[in-house]
């Protein structure tokens, strides 16, 4: 990236570098100073039935339920849910419930280096919680690592996702029992 | 039918924190690699096969493999693509010219694998996003699941299960490390300890920061030709033995095999060995660049490369046998955690370590003692992916 140091004639702004006035007849290019939050980089993007087929996962959750998606012809259960059973390729698939209580499979802390949106939560725990037939990620909330063992009883709980979208968005996230 | 393949030329960019744009890095890793083969131009090259990861976010560029073509003056008149397996896509790319050449539809590629990474500063949780969005972005990304979370756990579950240590994990990452301060091209060229590793940030316990490779900006190349043509330019060349890779429909954390041991790299390992006729690796490989993104990693491999016992990577980095005078010379070039890793030109990169150790052109404090056989590995993603490949110096 080029450096220049009359500032009168250059300033950097997210990388992109625009000519200013500063008695240059040079025309002006003018760029947003400011790009708002890309909305591919927004992890929350599809959860309505305009967005995805999946939609009554998240209708479901929002409800108060963590389900998933069981193949009718063979009966395999999958997560994520899908819409088409990896296994048989049947499209009959219906949303069974899943428990809301599990066990910590593995655990980490992100202490850097986290994805947008997550910066302000640094350091937060990440862990993989076991709830028998399935086994996902997921925040653990309200906890620190040093005091979490493999094996450890962990609850779901629902959070509100508030965003640039004006509808409701909900995800689930995990914490300790009490 | 197919037909042999040989590794006749490669080059290098510097790797690292670089003040260079992704078409710089092309051009350098470029002329490197047409400079080191003097009887190859690029009017030679009917296939071009580019490794790159995420251009469009690092560099916002698309369509990569054409602006290869247009930077180094290809005209290509065969077969043009970019791979893009996550970490392994350099021996993706690698994987398909071989292919190509051994189906015999062209007899001359270039191999390059290209990653710009670093970005300013701010970028960075930008650039980190994209990198959660390797695994399932709806349902893994979306809890911020980059890599280093990603093999903590892997470390974690298998300090849990076979009792690997701490320190073990640092033995590995402590031996790469120093193998770097060796290397002139390598982002991190300092002599590492045991002590040194474990004391450093503890990113994502139970691993530190010197468990985990860097983020780097880089490129490599290499030239592949038949048989044939290979012997027009070179005497020296390192014959592709066997090549390769599984994946086990799995790429979501639910959907994995184990959190402790990759199958598919014990089935892409045992596809290579039998192409390759090698019936006991740990005898018979002199020097392999497996995949240290993180030192738990390489204990992994020992173990499902066929090396060691289930449970007994840890051990095997401890008695010295991945060393470069152990049983297998295990990452000479200083890795993944010495060299850093831009993801699209690490397989790229290993294999030209491999070739440059047959002929014997790397800095003499990492050369192993003659080698004859060797080993390049990747995983890619959350490990869903491993890609072997085996070279010989001669061919028998």
């Amino acid at each position: 990236m080029n450096e220049h140091n009359d500032e009168n004639r250059t300033e950097r702004r997210g990388g992109t570098e625009i000519a200013t006035d500063g008695g240059s007849d040079r025309d002006v290019v003018e760029l947003p100073h400011q790009i708002e939050l890309p909305r591919l980089l927004d992890f929350y993007e599809l959860q309505t039935e305009e967005t995805t087929k999946i939609s009554e996962f998240y209708d479901n959750l929002a409800d108060g339920q963590l389900t998933t998606t069981r193949c009718t012809e063979c009966d395999e259960l999958h997560f994520p849910p899908r819409i088409v059973c990896p296994e048989c390729h049947s499209d009959d698939l219906e949303y069974v419930d899943l428990p809301h209580e599990g066990e910590l499979f593995a655990f980490s802390t992100v202490r850097a280096g986290a994805p947008m949106g997550m910066e302000d939560e640094v350091p937060f725990v990440l862990g993989i919680v076991d709830l028998g037939d399935v086994r996902l990620s997921a925040h653990v909330d309200n906890a620190e690592y040093e005091d979490l063992e493999i094996g450890d009883a962990v609850e779901m709980k629902i959070v509100e996702i508030d965003g640039p979208v004006d509808h409701e968005r909900v995800f689930y996230r995990f914490e300790p029992q009490e | 039918m197919t037909r042999n393949v040989g590794i006749v030329g490669g080059g290098h960019t510097k790797w690292g924190v670089r003040e260079a744009s992704y078409k710089d890095l092309i051009q350098e890793a470029g002329k490197a690699t047409f400079e080191d083969v003097p009887d190859v131009t690029p009017d030679d090259i009917e296939g071009l096969f580019v490794g790159s990861v995420q251009p469009e976010r690092f560099a916002f560029q698309t369509h990569v493999a054409p602006m290869v073509a247009e930077l180094l003056g290809i005209d290509v008149d065969s077969m043009i693509a970019r791979t893009e397996l996550a970490c392994a896509s350099g021996q993706a790319a690698l994987r398909y010219a071989w292919l190509a050449i051994a189906a015999g539809q062209i007899d001359t590629a270039l191999v390059l694998g290209v990653e710009k990474m670093n970005l300013p500063r701010e970028y960075t949780p930008e650039a980190q996003t994209s990198m959660a969005n390797v695994m399932d972005r709806e349902f893994d990304g979306v809890n911020g699941f980059n890599a280093p979370p990603y093999f903590a756990m892997i470390a974690q579950r298998h300090m849990h299960e076979y009792d690997t240590t701490r320190e073990q994990l640092a033995l590995v990452a402590a031996k790469n490390k120093t193998h770097a301060a060796n290397n002139a091209f390598a982002q991190f060229q300092k002599e590492v300890s045991v002590e040194d590793v474990v004391d450093s940030f503890p990113l994502s316990p139970p691993l530190c920061l010197f468990d985990c490779s860097g983020v780097t900006d880089g490129a490599a190349g290499l030239i592949l030709m038949s048989e044939e043509k290979a012997r027009e330019v070179t005497d020296e060349a390192a014959w592709i033995t066997g090549s390769g890779q599984t994946c086990l429909s799995s790429n979501s954390i639910n959907n994995l095999p184990s959190m402790s041991a990759w199958p598919q790299a014990t089935q892409a390992a045992e596809q290579a060995y039998e192409q390759a006729g090698i019936d006991d690796p740990l005898k018979e490989l002199d020097v392999a660049e497996v995949h240290d993104c993180f030192s738990i990693s390489e204990i992994v491999e020992y173990e499902d490369l066929g090396w060691v016992e289930k449970g007994e990577g840890g051990q095997f980095v401890e008695d010295g046998r991945s060393e470069l005078d152990g049983d297998i010379a295990v990452n000479p070039r200083g890795g993944l955690l010495g060299c850093g890793h831009p993801l699209g030109a690490t397989g790229v990169s290993q294999a030209l370590e491999v070739f440059n150790q047959f002929r014997g052109t790397v800095e003499p404090e990492r050369q192993v003692p003659d080698p004859e056989t060797g080993l390049i590995h990747n995983l890619s993603g959350s490990a869903s992916v491993h890609s072997v490949m085996t070279l010989a110096r001669g061919r028998q």
